[in-house]
């Protein structure tokens, strides 16, 4: 299988600590992952459609889970959401597993439009961060 | 607003296929969703099997999907006659998927689902289709335009999104592309088409569509081998070379008298038109020209289209000059060029490969009527601007042409080519017959040299087995040019005397 790096796993993490801090901790690190996804959902679909967006992140999983075994139960749903990761990625060590599959998202944006569209579009979803990204494509 | 340097970057592949990356504009745009298409026979099958065994690795595999029309069988069959063929890649970085099942028993949406799980399941870096067509015309059964619209445009998002370049290769015309929705989702698009004119085929390349890249325009030519595919590009490789130093040697053509009616010899990195009629020493000269060159270690080609080279290297030898050691050194190259379909195109890319490959620079061509008697039917109607292209681009690479033209004979002008084409010579020497006290003998003069002052000569000359020796000035004659010349009348001071 061909492999690709993750486009920016430091964003990544950040992006989940963001999600997991505004959420219910109910919900967990998992949760937080599937929220980030989520949170890409809506831009992306009107860039590439629904399934654009599904084919999108089923490559970010089938990336993250070459490098991490663990995350074999996690799918994206037909809509578009990730499912199957509740107490998979709550389990210790694979809250970084789970921030790969948001790492391999924005290496995929980037790989497609380049970084600045790419922060453009993070920095639409989390404005809080464009402060705090300097360097990264700043639009 | 973003810089040169904020903009994506998209890799180009290179294709395997000689003369095609140029012709793309420097490789396949990785991701790239592209149509392979045109009639049955054209290529296509063989053109995706080169760029497939081109790229794909174990670790960057390719999918090959065929539909109803060729089996896998058959393609192993007859693919592996091709020297890119590897069989060591089968099944591991090269696999075969057969959909015609699927597509025979099931809706677009099946099909689809299933090159997913085959995608999903290998993760290939390539993707070939063939026949989408075929998948299409049979699955989409009585699907409408938008469901067909739909399944291309999900097909085309997911293999891009698992970072496949794919091709689909078609069967469709020219007339299709219009309203064929598949065109409208493509990346690019390249039709591959052979004409038949007369008793001549000649096979086509052109890049319809290429997303984010300056392709080369036009129709390119190209040959099917047992290597494969060879383009020949429009350009003749020649993209971004420099043009001739302002200050230049002058090279000697090895007839002294004749160096110095051109002021000093061929000012290197010109074209030099030598015309004249039947048997009046084109080749001899072209041939000396060359062996001068040998003489000082400067390698040479000759391109020959009439004789074959043993009989080009005899006539030599019968000069006095060896040819034969200098082939065997590589220091003299002859490219003996007889198929009767033969392109501009790919005369040229065999000479400037000669050239690269030997470092040659001195380039005869003899002659421009072989050459032109050696080309497709199609090729000799625009000639002349083939003749400029082809020049222009040799002159480029900083080698000195000598091209040999036979003209007929008028007795009542001086006639420089049957191509119209004086004008793309830098230098221009004509050789004639003129009829003299009822002898035919051959007179020579310099036309033109573009790089400075020539003799204004009109000088006799003979062919001998040293090659041409050049006489004296011809006076007491007038209309020489016209080759019926009178003597001149006797002046006052004559008579008296």
């Amino acid at each position: 299988m061909s492999t690709a790096s993750p486009g920016n796993p430091g964003l990544a993490r950040r992006l989940v600590a963001l999600e997991a801090a505004r959420a219910d901790p109910a919900g967990g690190p998992g949760g937080a992952v599937a929220r980030v996804c989520d949170e890409f959902r809506t831009p992306l679909a009107k860039l590439a459609g629904q399934a654009g967006f599904h084919s999108l992140l089923s490559r970010a999983l089938a990336l993250a889970k070459a490098a991490n075994p663990a995350l074999a139960p996690v799918q994206v749903r037909a809509d578009g959401t990730l499912g199957g990761h509740d107490g998979v990625l709550a389990a210790h060590g694979t809250v970084e597993s789970g921030a790969d599959i948001v790492a391999h998202l924005l290496g995929l944006l980037e790989t497609f439009i380049g970084v600045t569209l790419t922060m453009r579009l993070v920095y639409d979803i989390w404005p809080e961060l464009s402060g705090v990204e300097k360097g990264r494509g700043s639009p | 607003m973003s810089s040169a340097d904020d903009k994506v970057s998209i890799r180009k592949l290179p294709t395997g296929v000689p003369g095609l990356d140029e012709i793309l504009g420097g490789g396949l745009p990785e991701y790239s969703f592209n149509i392979i298409a045109g009639a049955p026979g054209g290529g296509k099958t063989t053109l995706a099997h080169q760029v497939l065994f081109a790229n794909a690795t174990v670790e960057r595999p390719g999918l090959y999907f065929t539909v109803l029309g060729e089996p896998a069988i058959k393609m192993l069959r007859y693919q592996q006659q091709f020297g890119f063929f590897d069989a060591a890649k089968l099944g591991t970085a090269v696999r075969f998927v057969n959909l015609s099942q699927i597509a025979l028993e099931n809706d677009l949406g099946t099909v689809l689902a299933e090159v997913v799980k085959e995608v999903e399941a290998v993760g290939p870096s390539f993707v070939v289709v063939d026949s989408f067509r075929t998948v299409v015309r049979k699955a989409a059964g009585g699907a409408g335009e938008a469901d067909l619209q739909a399944f291309i445009q999900r097909l085309a998002l997911h293999l891009t999104s698992w970072q496949a370049t794919t091709f689909l290769i078609g069967e469709y015309t020219e007339a299709e592309v219009r309203d064929n929705p598949v065109f409208t989702v493509a990346d690019g698009l390249l039709w591959l088409n052979q004409q038949v004119e007369r008793n001549s085929i000649v096979r086509k390349l052109q890049v319809m569509k290429l997303r984010g890249q300056a392709s080369v325009p036009g129709l390119h030519t190209f040959r099917i081998t047992s290597d494969g595919v060879q383009t020949f590009p429009r350009t003749f490789g020649l993209t971004g070379r420099k043009n001739k130093p302002p200050v230049r040697r002058r090279l000697s053509c090895g007839v002294p008298e004749l160096d110095a009616m051109m002021g000093g010899g061929v000012p290197e990195g010109d074209s030099l038109l030598v015309a004249g009629p039947s048997g009046a020493g084109k080749s001899v000269f072209a041939t000396q020209f060359i062996a001068e060159g040998l003489r000082n270690g400067e390698p040479g080609i000759v391109a020959i289209f009439e004789e074959r080279p043993e009989e080009y290297a005899g006539r030599a030898a019968s000069l006095g000059m060896d040819f034969a050691t200098p082939q065997r050194d590589g220091l003299l190259t002859i490219i003996y060029l007889r198929p009767l379909d033969l392109s501009v195109d790919e005369t040229m890319r065999e000479i400037i490969d000669a050239v690269e490959r030997t470092g040659a620079t001195r380039v005869v061509i003899d002659s421009l009527a072989g050459f032109e008697m050696a080309l497709a039917p199609s090729f000799r109607t625009d000639f002349r601007e083939s003749l400029y292209r082809m020049i222009g681009a040799l002159t480029r690479t900083g080698v000195t042409i000598v091209s040999t033209v036979e003209v007929t004979e008028s007795f009542t002008e001086l006639s420089l080519s049957p191509y119209s084409i004086s004008f793309l010579s830098d230098d221009i020497i004509r050789l004639r017959y003129v009829e003299i006290d009822g002898q035919l003998r051959k007179v020579l003069m310099v036309i033109k040299m573009r790089g400075g002052d020539h003799s204004k000569d009109i000088r006799e000359y003979d062919v001998t087995s040293e090659g041409l020796r050049i006489g004296p000035r011809l006076g007491g004659y007038r209309g020489l040019i016209t080759g019926v010349p009178a003597p001149l009348a006797p002046t006052p001071d004559e008579d008296a005397r």
